[in-house]
């Protein structure tokens, strides 16, 4: 039985191997093309944050206060200022922050500091500052936080500390002093809190892209071109036949996986130094021996399903064209079922855990923060196997098929 | 030995098919009650027009169709009940099956003999005298999409041959090869004959069947309309050659299907 498998095998891995522009579109071009992407992200959107911070922004105060100037300096804004007075028109102002010309337009009320101090009681009018500005336009948006933040809280914060005298009657109590002392979390949980919810999609869809490319090829390629017939006439079994190809794509899939996996490691931490340098910081993933094993398990079986997934559309296309129409389908199903593991967390309820696909993604979000049953593990595992086991019955049949197999 | 009792077989067209073929039956009987024998250490023929079920007949003895209705035993094995045991003994050739374009023809011939369990040694040994014969030595290691035609049907015939099957199925194999080449695979097919093998081929080529061929079957439209040496379909055609006593065949009873 196994002979004609394990010549089969080593064939198509003999192919794949022994072809340098096959190894390099499938194994080195997309490591490449991860790396260089993710760090060309990285790289921009760290410009992009350089930029905005040195940005010095355009901005047109009407009517300003008494002191305003002197707050400004202290607090350090930094913005090209234009002061103008309250008849000026504000309306050309306004057109030039739509176009992006202008970033921060304020306005402050006619009177402002007479209507400050001349309040007594509740119900006494309250001046108003307006500000206008363009929040498709980062330069603006962060000018107006940070003018609002920084200029106008400071100087709201000088003229309650002279209307008050003593402005911690206003504080009436604190939370929080020190902020880093209140969490108190299991650290492994929260570690693998982030990549729990993003690597289970992500290896769901590595681990069926690199099978659908491979298998459409050695499956309805083959057909295609007429290769396959000359195995149906030697004398091993169609199921042998199946097996050696399920198996050879299963570890190209399982390489061309490790590759990406491997790639995402290297990349991340480039993107993410330009995003935000402590995002990923500390993250430290920490398994135990059986938590790597279990892991191991669990990507076996599934990149053992997706392979028969795709040599069952496969198999049923009479084109390859015709192929990589049916399979996108499944690939959608496999992209669902993964990302369901972003929405929700700590689905504990056993019944999700026989739902091929889902089951394994919300198993390895499980695992990722150590919280993965044994029965879990293992009705996930059953069911996947199982699944796959029917799977690949129903591609033996298909390859015992005169019709599917030789159009008659 | 080949024995073929009464075969039928019937394709279920699709929709597509119904309209390609101009038919408004969504039944095509291929072959309909063929009933032939192929001896060892004979040449069997099966001669007819493009369509008329040749290939569909020779696919069935090679057990990649099913009969739907007839038996067929070759060396004595079912090819529907012990379908394994009839490819051992089989080597089977036609258009349709092709080579790995990736693989060079040593690659190929080692492959498939090992798929026949055959030693390595064994192997080894086969591949000389193959390759020798059919001098192929000299593209043994270059890839099967790079040959020619010529090429690429040398290294077919050597790899469909590797574990020396008792029984050998041609479908058409000298099929748009030049004429040196051509002699060449007739030549081995004398050859495989004087060996004591069980030969059947198909072919078009009438003189091919002439000179080739120790019995000739005449298909037209999947029914076998004579059968026997050369002499005794020129004397029951009442024809001095092949391609007169053909035509009379086929005018007599492609007739019968208008």
């Amino acid at each position: 039985m196994m002979n004609g498998t394990k010549n089969i095998v080593k064939k198509e891995l003999f192919r794949v191997f022994s072809d340098k522009k096959l190894i390099f579109s499938l194994f080195i071009l997309p490591a490449v093309m991860i790396i260089g992407m993710y760090s060309l992200m990285g790289t921009l959107f760290e410009n992009m944050m350089t930029d905005i911070e040195t940005h010095v922004p355009k901005t047109v105060i009407q009517n300003a206060p008494l002191g305003l100037d002197e707050t400004i300096n202290t607090t350090g804004f930094q913005a090209e200022i234009n002061y103008i007075d309250n008849d000026d028109d504000v309306i050309n102002i306004k057109e030039d922050i739509r176009n992006g010309n202008v970033d921060l337009l304020i306005v402050f009320e006619d009177k402002f500091t007479d209507k400050i101090n001349s309040y007594k009681n509740a119900g006494d009018p309250i001046p108003e500052v307006k500000t206008f500005y363009n929040p498709s336009e980062d330069y603006s948006s962060i000018a107006r936080s940070n003018f609002v933040e920084q200029v106008l809280g400071e100087y709201q914060q000088n003229i309650l500390a002279d209307r008050l005298g003593n402005i911690e009657q206003l504080q009436v109590f604190h939370i929080d002093k020190d902020p880093s002392s209140s969490t108190i979390v299991n650290e492994k949980k929260a570690d693998g809190k982030l990549l729990s919810t993003m690597l289970p999609f992500l290896i769901n869809i590595m681990l069926f892209a690199g099978a659908m490319g491979l298998g459409v090829d050695v499956i309805t390629g083959e057909k295609e071109r007429g290769t396959l017939s000359s195995m149906l006439v030697a004398p091993i079994k169609r199921s042998e036949i199946v097996f050696g190809k399920l198996i050879s794509l299963a570890i190209l899939s399982s390489i061309s996986a490790a590759v990406y996996a491997f790639s995402i490691v290297i990349a991340l931490p480039l993107m993410m130094g330009g995003i935000a340098g402590d995002v990923m910081g500390d993250i430290k993933i920490s398994f135990t021996l059986i938590e790597m094993l279990q892991l191991l398990v669990l990507m076996l079986v599934l990149v053992y399903l997706y392979v028969a997934l795709v040599a069952l559309v496969a198999v049923m296309a009479k084109t390859s064209k015709e192929a990589n129409t049916y399979v996108m389908p499944v690939y959608i199903i496999v992209m669902l079922g993964s990302l369901m593991t972003y929405m929700g967390s700590g689905q504990t309820k056993l019944e999700y855990f026989i739902i091929p696909i889902y089951n394994s993604a919300i198993s390895m979000q499980n695992l990722l923060i150590g919280e993965l049953t044994s029965l879990q593990f293992v009705l996930t595992v059953g069911t996947t196997a199982l699944l796959a086991a029917i799977v690949t019955g129903l591609i033996t049949k298909a390859f015992n098929s005169e019709k599917i197999m030789f159009n008659a | 030995m080949i024995c073929v009792d009464n075969l039928t077989k019937v394709y279920k067209l699709s929709k597509k098919q119904m309209v390609e073929q101009k038919t408004k039956k969504n039944m095509k009987r291929a072959v309909e009650n063929l009933t032939l024998t192929a001896k060892p250490g004979k040449i069997y023929g099966l001669l007819g027009p493009n369509g008329a079920g040749k290939t569909t007949a020779l696919r069935c003895i090679a057990t990649l169709l099913k009969p739907t209705e007839g038996t067929i035993t070759v060396c004595g094995h079912d090819v529907e009940k012990s379908a394994e045991k009839v490819r051992e003994s089989i080597s089977f050739l036609t258009n349709e099956i092709k080579l790995d374009p990736q693989f060079s023809p040593k690659y190929l011939f080692n492959f498939f003999g090992r798929l026949h369990k055959m030693e390595e040694t064994a192997i080894m040994e086969r591949r000389d005298k193959l390759f020798n014969y059919f001098d192929i030595k000299d593209f043994e290691d270059k890839k099967y999409e790079e040959l020619s035609t010529g090429m690429k049907q040398k290294a077919s015939i050597a790899v469909s041959l590797v574990h020396d099957p008792k029984v050998v199925i041609f479908d058409e194999p000298t099929n748009g090869l030049d004429i040196v080449t051509a002699r060449n695979v007739t030549d081995y097919l004398k050859l495989l004959k004087e060996e004591g093998k069980t030969i059947i081929i198909s072919t078009h080529i009438m003189s091919e069947a002439e000179k080739l061929c120790d019995e000739i079957g005449i298909i037209i439209n999947g029914k076998l309309v004579s059968e026997g040496s050369l002499e005794e379909i020129l004397d029951s055609t009442n024809t001095k050659d092949l391609e007169d006593g053909f035509f009379e065949l086929y005018k007599l009873h492609n007739q019968e299907v208008l």
